[in-house]
């Protein structure tokens, strides 16, 4: 009797775990063998977007901006008869889940190419991994450019650069607040590479103008209080705060310097604060104030005016763009551009046909691909917040533009990145 | 000693997972066919997810056995990756740079660990503190790893390449299969090795640590030391899976000494069973499995339930899945006569 | 220079006291019930989230204000009487419930609010001059409003035959037991109190910060920092040392290096301080 009831319950133990174990590995295995069977239709394109973590606010135009090019090109007969489709993962915005969703999307998902990672650090991530599979990644974001060290991050054939450099964001406005402002800066942004690198490149075009910096600040991520920072600022004479805080940091920063009261005595240029981060802020606290980029939903541009009828009937009236969302939108149809200029479906066709490639009709006036580093020739924008605004239709006012602003030419030694 | 030992021995946890060996087998069995039959993309992303089981594996050994909640194992898996980060930099050792990260990863991490410990331990510091100084530990880390951009990238991160698996100069072995199994082999010989361990005397006097502290002390165990020791191992095993992961996953960043990825491991060990290193192991690389799969189709929803299971496991089942499969044996297997 | 200084001088006393603030409802349920709230957080983040709901509604700030921590109050209570009671003999689970319950609420808070930044509008804008030093007028009033709910939690705590009852209760249940007190009702009144505290926090921290769901964290770890280093159940003095060690030395090091050396230093020392005074810095053992 107890014999009997051993074996039937050491096999019963065992086979269940077996079973489990099996049934795990064929739930894994499952899709990719389904997906194979109809992968040749279609062009998958795989998208990494902050849905999840510290930057999520940021996550929704990212992704929008992909979907609608998607939606368009489909809409006009997608790339030779083949339709787009769009694979979704979340990067939680922690590079080590980049790590692993850009290698899903390449090898369980198939998909044809990579747009989007969102911080320098996701970029960084992914190159790695494009490199080793040879995919191309479209990368959206305003950055601090490419120098060699940090290959294959940067200065990789297979990466693509949508966003401006600060060669292109800060420096053609430079001129303008010097003189209307004063020639004293205070630098102060968060603690890592973007800010560092775009104040340091900053700093011998300021002097060459005749400006100095009299203060340079870095705070660590998630600080809640500046006392000591705004002290800085008003004992160091400072015209003009030039900064470059991002998350949460930036608003926690300008809404206690609106509080106390500084708002009226410096003048403030931010190059984070896009359309998302403003609204945050609220007009009391970011009225008055001044912000560069590319893009901005306030351009008064016919591409500009269809743009956003299409963007507001895609994800509603309230709905936020901002640069990054515009640059993964010129993105997805700058690689439909380029495929069907080659014909065919290919990492070397892609990246072929998006070297020298001009996009006239996008949202910020005509962009051009670089043939030299892969790095967008765009507009820049200087804007300023209005008083009282009431949403983004009349958050900024345009004070001045640059058509095809060159970026600075990356520091690589590849030059130039291969075909 | 005899004693002691004798005394201690009659702990009830441990008939309980008389099951373990058979379910390890399967496992291994399981991860050996794995990569042929799953794709290569598993064959890519398992090793990672069974280095975040060596990691929980280094926390099970504290919490399961000595009865200590580390918040911070990730400052030493951090410590471990960035370690091998900078070996892998060196290109002129003159011996295989990737041999000599995983050493000095593991080194690092235990040497971190035991002066962290060895300093809290010596003054009797409460566990709860400990948590919250772990905590700590882990953020420092993160901050540290995020300020010395020149050694470590920064935030931007740093590029780790792939270790040439064999030890000889030249005769490179570095697919994806190969790593894999080289990855499957280390997770399989550091947890064999920790069994053995948790079994010998010393393993015996770690759970008496968790199970009756004063009768030790009276006994004329040095506590703290006992304690030291097991959390520098911990640290050294979290090392050493950082170490591999870095290699294995080819880039690392701040974040993963952050305070996130160092609730996550608890929160691994808590599903898949504090009290079983193999539980702690498959907890890790089921829940990983899972959020990899689900936070893509519901990125908002899986981090509520992994916070719900987490909260129900705690109240209702204090081991685990590995306790509930354990019971479950139990129930199918005759009382064994005592 | 002796305007600096003043300057100084005025922003230590801000900082400790927003962190006093911040840090008082972790004290109240650390110091009297013994349970680690990992759950402080998420409660100061649900503060800010219902304070910001009412404020969008057209509530005044005040009433917001108070909506929320009364919002806040009901949600710790209901976990407590769901949860914690059950565990206030085991210490160490508490610890890692309530940081399960800092996940739930977290995650129901993104899902509930969205991920947009939210903000809320500066009730009290502008600034005073005192002595040539300008002080924002809505964290001077932080920080009065700060003193004045500190100081009238411990006179409640030590000075009233109510407060009394409760910590000779918390100090020594079987007496307790023997004259009649409810002790559960006794636990769940300080829990109760302790995450009122916590949504009045967040609340009042909400205009000068970010809303995102996050908030509560930047406050975390310096709050557990603040308790452990004033000392369990020194209610007044314990969370204001504790907070002018955690706030303040921050801003004394921000002047001589680097702002992360200095939160760097901070959590340093503040490890070195529980490992040779681990009651706190004002107790020796």
């Amino acid at each position: 009797m107890t014999d009997t009831i051993k074996t039937t319950g050491g096999l019963s133990r065992r086979s269940l775990i077996k079973s489990l174990g099996a049934a795990g590995a064929l739930g894994l295995a499952g899709p990719n063998f389904i997906r194979s069977a109809y992968a040749a239709d279609p062009i998958r394109v795989g998208v990494i977007s902050p849905l999840t973590g510290a930057w999520t606010v940021y996550g929704k135009a990212h992704l929008a901006g992909m979907e609608m090019a998607i939606e368009e090109i489909n809409a006009a007969g997608g790339v030779n008869g083949r339709p787009f489709e769009l694979v979704v993962a979340d990067s939680k915005t922690e590079p080590r889940i980049v790590v692993e969703q850009a290698n899903r999307l390449i090898r369980h998902e198939r998909v044809d190419f990579l747009a989007g990672t969102f911080s320098s650090a996701e970029r960084n991530a992914a190159g790695p991994v494009v490199a080793a599979a040879d995919k191309v990644l479209l990368y959206p974001t305003f950055y601090e450019g490419q120098q060699q060290k940090y290959y294959p991050g940067v200065c990789n054939k297979n990466m693509f650069m949508f966003g401006p450099v600060p060669s292109q964001q800060v420096w053609p406005h430079l001129e303008y607040m010097v003189k209307n402002f004063g020639k004293k800066f205070f630098m102060i942004g968060s603690d890592y590479a973007w800010p560092r690198v775009t104040n340091e490149v900053t700093k011998p075009k300021l002097r060459e103008l005749g400006g100095e910096v009299v203060g340079e600040v870095y705070i660590p991520f998630n600080t809640p209080q500046y006392e000591s920072v705004l002290r800085d600022i008003r004992n160091s004479g400072a015209d003009v705060i030039f900064h470059s805080l991002t998350g949460s940091d930036t608003v926690n920063f300008r809404k206690q310097l609106a509080a106390a009261g500084m708002n009226k005595d410096f003048t403030l240029w931010t190059v984070d604060d896009e359309e998302v981060v403003t609204s945050g802020l609220g007009p009391e606290v970011s009225a008055g104030t001044y912000v560069s980029f590319d893009y901005f939903m306030s351009i008064n541009k016919p591409s500009n005016a269809t743009f956003l009828e299409k963007f507001r009937a895609h994800a509603g009236d309230d709905a936020l763009m901002d640069t990054v969302g515009v640059a993964m939108y010129n993105a997805g149809h700058m690689a439909a551009m380029a495929l069907r200029k080659s014909g065919e479906v290919s990492t070397a066709a892609l990246r072929k046909g998006l070297k020298g490639l001009t996009f006239e009709d996008a949202p910020q006036g005509p962009v051009t691909m670089r043939e030299l580093d892969n790095q967008a020739v765009l507009p820049s924008y200087l804007m300023r917040v209005r008083e009282n605004w009431t949403s983004v239709n009349d958050m900024f006012e345009e004070v001045q533009m640059f058509e095809s602003v060159e970026p600075q030419d990356a520091a690589c030694s590849n030059l130039p990145l291969e075909a | 000693m005899s004693h002691a030992n004798s005394t201690i021995k009659r702990r009830p946890r441990a008939a309980h997972f008389g099951g373990e060996n058979a379910a390890a087998f399967a496992l291994l069995a399981l991860l050996v066919v794995a990569p042929f039959v799953a794709g290569d993309y598993i064959a890519y992303i398992l090793p990672q997810y069974m280095l975040y089981g060596l990691l929980a594996v280094s926390l099970v050994m504290l919490w399961g056995v000595v009865g200590i909640v580390s918040f911070g194992q990730a400052a030493f898996f951090a410590i471990g990756a960035y370690a091998m980060g900078l070996c892998m930099g060196q290109s002129d050792l003159g011996f295989n740079s990737g041999y000599a990260g995983l050493a000095s990863g593991a080194l690092a991490g235990g040497l971190l660990a035991g002066v962290t410990g060895w300093f809290l331990f010596s003054a009797g510091v409460k566990a709860t503190y400990f948590v919250l100084i772990t905590l700590a530990l882990s953020i420092i880390t993160e901050q540290v790893a995020v300020s010395q951009s020149q050694l470590t990238g920064g935030f931007n991160g740093m590029f780790v390449n792939r270790m040439a698996l064999s030890p000889f100069e030249g005769g490179a072995i570095a697919g994806d299969i190969a790593l894999y199994f080289f990855v499957l082999g280390v997770v399989a010989v550091v947890y064999a090795l920790l069994r053995w361990l948790m079994a010998s005397s010393f393993g015996t006097v770690l759970a008496g640590v968790r199970e009756n502290e004063d009768r030790l002390t009276a006994l004329g165990y040095r506590i703290d030391q006992y304690k030291t020791l097991a959390f520098a191992l911990s640290g050294a095993i979290a090392g050493l899976a950082g170490a591999l992961y870095a290699t294995t996953a080819s880039f690392v960043s701040p974040s993963l000494a952050g305070v996130l990825f160092s609730t996550q491991v608890v929160v691994w060990v808590a599903i898949g069973g504090r009290s079983s290193l193999l539980g702690g192991l498959v907890g890790a690389m089921v829940v990983a499995t899972a959020s990899n799969y689900l936070s893509a189709t519901m990125p908002q929803y899986w981090q509520l339930i992994l916070g719900v299971a987490f909260m129900l496991v705690i109240i209702f089942f204090k081991d685990g899945f590995a306790g509930m499969f354990a019971r479950l044996g139990q129930r199918l297997r005759p009382r064994e006569v005592s | 220079m002796l305007n600096s200084l003043l300057s100084i001088a005025v922003d230590l006393t801000l900082i400790t006291l927003v962190l006093a603030l911040a840090a008082f409802g972790l004290a109240i349920v650390y110091g009297l019930v013994g349970v680690i709230n990992m759950g402080h957080g998420a409660l100061l983040t649900l503060g800010a989230y219902l304070t910001w709901q009412a404020t969008a509604w057209q509530i005044p700030f005040p009433l917001a204000v108070l909506f929320a921590a009364c919002g806040v109050c009901v949600i710790g209570l209901i976990f407590e009487h769901l949860v914690i009671r059950h565990f206030y003999e085991r210490p160490f689970d508490t610890l890692l419930l309530t940081w399960a319950f800092f996940m739930i609420v977290t995650e129901v808070i993104k899902i509930v609010f969205g991920t947009d930044l939210r903000t809320v509008s500066n009730p009290l804008p502008g600034a005073i001059d005192l002595g040539g030093v300008r002080v924002p007028v809505y964290r001077a009033t932080v920080a009065l409003i700060a003193v004045g709910v500190i100081g009238a939690t411990a006179w409640l705590f030590y000075r009233t035959s109510l407060g009394i009852r409760i910590r000779g209760l918390i100090q020594n249940r079987e007496v307790a037991g023997l004259l009649g007190l409810n002790i559960s009702l006794t636990y769940k009144i300080v829990f109760g109190i302790g995450a009122f505290m916590a949504g009045l926090a967040g609340g009042l921290i909400s205009p000068m910060l970010s809303i995102d769901p996050y908030i509560g964290n930047v406050y975390l770890v310096r709050s557990f920092f603040v308790v452990l280093v004033g000392g369990m159940g020194q209610l007044l003095s314990g969370t204001l040392i504790g907070s002018f060690f955690t706030g303040g030395s921050e801003t004394l090091f921000a002047l001589f290096s680097s702002q992360a050396v200095a939160q760097t230093a901070v959590f340093a020392l503040a490890i070195l301080i529980l490992r040779f005074r681990p009651n706190g810095i004002l107790k020796n053992k």
